[in-house]
């Protein structure tokens, strides 16, 4: 394309020069870093921007969304989808602030993002100028790298190092904030370059064999291997090598809850899901291994529980591209800084041949009580709808193929608990941050990166009101993304612990709502409501058959419990089948 | 057990880097004792830190890794006690 926002200088014997805006220069950079998709919400501060953009409808497809908060979680459901970094445009003052959640939940789960936000003139910079919030010191702790834009030549080097930085390493999100001033500036045309290296930074640790082999060392020696699967897998496109170094090691695969979808459930090796609210069998057997050995994840407190009853029998091994989260909650006694594919690689090769038959068997045993006490009632109820069979019921009529996009609370817990997941990037949802009003906006950020997928988000009735605005995005965009919402009437998460922990004290946890399908219709977007079981698998297909976006309300028990579940501060080895007998 | 520990550290010299470091120590309740900040005498577009800080000796081993991973960070080192805080003040008063 011709630069559109150009002023021609002609001078007497010199060669013609075009200048650009620097609006336009970012819109050729994220051109060059072959971006397709934005979400977005314009304002006075980013303006010359989608002025800009305005011309670039051919190259660059913007989704208006209904609230920033709306576009971030948008592009984190396309990132996490796609693989992808997502990008996201907002103004200055509330409309930057309004990202800071869905920064906080993308550092925390890194997940690669490049926000562009618009700064009021540089010369008002400090004056407290309308919409002006210091941006940069606000995100800081919120991104992995943020930078202040004031000249149009300084945009292309910010661009290029933000989406080199969001990109590589540990993942994560980046912020660039451009003064009006810059935006408006023209400056000479110019060839982007991307970012392949910076001088303070090291972006990928490089594998070192002395950490393999003592790795290698511990888990040949080991009786009772075991290992936690988390995200890094999949961030690291290692699905495939833990696969297999499982299969040459035969040792068993539990995943976090950001882990899932990295191993397939239904692979013999595979032992169940973790943390508070994971299978018996692999909360109650991390304190019985004897090597134990995580993999691209942290050793969150909700895979841990309390720390000091946490595997204290075992050594571990950590693998993780994050020196920084290497001994920071569990100490280890070997490890690998190093990328999870490459670590797996090298340690396919380290490690001998084994099988574990009697150790993998104990744990389908606990899995097996875990069935009898809780899943086999879950599955077979009576009375009101549980939220398990519903999710059970998703899981069996998708075949476990569906992207499932969950928000916060109980719905997201059932759905890790009981959607069978087969493949990486399946399952998408906040972990480390834990946001209400992820699921929506994500869920259709996903379903616009991957249309070729069923997507569909899970969401409590709490949850779904946080970002139920983004109803107006799916209409507008006509955007097919199924949204099943599982409605008690409750923020269930919490009043389950105000029963279990606050003497069943309902201190404003119980929710009068609105109509749901009314809401969604006035959308335009198909609707309907279950309240009967003997409609729920009909309703499930006829939402999942759908062409367009389709609501669907499951009315489940108000006070269903999820369990297991490890209660606050106890260790994993006191894992909870069920209520105790006074709650 | 807390004590004194000597935080040496070099960095680009940018806007907010300052920030970005603080943020680190305050996050973690880490006390900063005494502080200075410079610019290289050679080069404006680096600089550092030294500080003196109370916490410890695991806390210290934590805030190395996380100072580590910032972007514009080139080099983290840590001494036990005040005595090298006060020798490294003294190399950058020299140098100006």
């Amino acid at each position: 394309m011709d630069a559109l926002l150009t002023k021609t200088e002609s001078k007497t014997a010199a060669p013609v020069k075009k200048q650009i805006t620097g609006a336009e220069v970012l819109l050729r950079c994220l051109v060059a870093e072959n971006v397709k998709t934005i979400f977005g919400y314009p304002g006075g501060a980013i303006m010359p921007v989608y002025d800009a953009l305005y011309h670039y409808a051919d190259q660059l497809e913007h989704l208006l969304v209904r609230h920033e908060q709306g576009a971030i979680h948008a592009a984190q459901g396309f990132a996490r989808a796609t693989g992808k970094t997502g990008v996201v445009f907002a103004t200055s003052g509330p409309g930057a602030t309004n990202l800071v959640t869905g920064l906080a939940d993308a550092l925390i789960d890194s997940t690669p993002l490049v926000c562009i936000t618009g700064q009021v003139f540089a010369h008002l910079l400090g004056t407290d100028a309308f919409q002006e919030v210091d941006v940069i010191n606000t995100t800081l702790p919120a991104t992995k790298w943020n930078v202040q834009v004031a000249e149009a030549k300084d945009i292309p080097n910010a661009v290029a190092k933000a989406f080199y930085i969001a990109k590589t390493g540990r993942q994560g999100p980046v912020l660039i904030d451009i003064t009006k001033n810059a935006q408006n500036e023209l400056i000479d045309e110019f060839e982007y370059k991307s970012c392949e290296k910076i001088r303070t930074y090291r972006a990928k640790p490089e594998l070192q064999q002395t950490q393999v082999q003592a790795a290698a060392q511990l888990i040949n020696n080991a009786k009772r291997p075991y290992i936690l699967a988390g995200q890094g897998i999949l961030l690291s496109e290692a699905s495939a090598e833990l696969k297999a170094f499982s299969e040459k090691t035969g040792i068993p695969v539990a995943c976090t809850l950001l882990g899932l979808g990295c191993f397939p459930t239904d692979h013999p090796n595979y032992v169940g899901f973790l943390g508070m609210h994971g299978n018996y069998g692999p909360n109650i057997l991390t304190n019985e291994c004897d090597v134990l050995i995580g993999i691209g994840m942290r050793f969150d407190d909700r895979v841990t529980g309390n720390v000091s009853k946490y595997a204290k029998q075992a050594k571990v091994v950590h693998i993780d591209i994050d020196k920084a989260e290497i001994n920071k909650i569990i100490k280890t006694e070997a490890f690998v800084h190093a990328d999870a594919k490459e670590a797996l690689k090298a340690l396919t090769v380290a490690c001998n041949k084994n099988t574990h038959a009697e150790w993998i068997d104990k744990f389908t045993k606990l899995n097996g009580t875990e069935y009898e006490k809780v899943i086999h009632h879950e599955f077979n109820a009576t009375g009101e709808i549980k939220m398990a069979e519903v999710i059970h019921q998703l899981s069996n009529l998708t075949k476990g193929e569906a992207v499932v996009v969950t928000d916060v609370g109980q719905h997201q817990m059932v759905t890790s608990r009981y959607y069978k997941l087969k493949n990486p990037r399946t399952h998408i949802t906040s972990g480390g941050a834990g946001t209400m009003g992820f699921s929506l906006p994500a869920a259709m950020g996903a379903k616009v990166g991957v249309p070729e997928k069923q997507v569909v988000a899970v969401i409590g009735d709490g949850g779904y009101q946080m970002t139920v605005q983004e109803l107006g995005t799916i209409m507008q965009y006509k955007i097919p993304v199924k949204i099943l919402v599982l409605n008690n009437n409750f923020l269930g998460m919490v009043r389950q612990w105000q029963q279990l922990f606050h003497g069943k004290r309902y201190s404003f946890t119980e929710m009068e709502n609105p109509d749901f399908v009314k809401l969604a219709q006035a959308y335009n977007i198909n609707a309907a409501k279950v309240e009967k079981r003997e409609d729920l698998k009909s309703a499930i297909q006829t939402m999942l058959d759908s062409k367009t976006s389709y609501f669907l309300e499951v009315v489940v028990g108000k006070e269903d419990n999820v369990f297991p579940m490890v209660p606050a501060g106890a260790g994993v080895g006191d894992v909870l089948l069920e209520a105790p007998a006074n709650r | 057990m807390k004590q004194d520990y000597t935080l040496e550290l070099e960095s680009d010299n940018n806007f907010s880097v300052l920030n970005r470091i603080i943020n680190i120590l305050n996050r973690r309740r880490v006390r900063i004792k005494k502080m200075m900040a410079h610019e290289n005498e050679s080069d404006f577009r680096r600089g550092g830190v030294i500080m003196l800080l109370h916490t410890t000796a695991d806390m210290m081993d934590r805030v190395k890794d996380q100072l580590e991973k910032l972007i514009e960070v080139d080099k983290v080192a840590f001494y036990e006690g005040s005595g090298k805080y006060v020798d490294l003040i003294e190399q950058v008063v020299d140098v100006d």
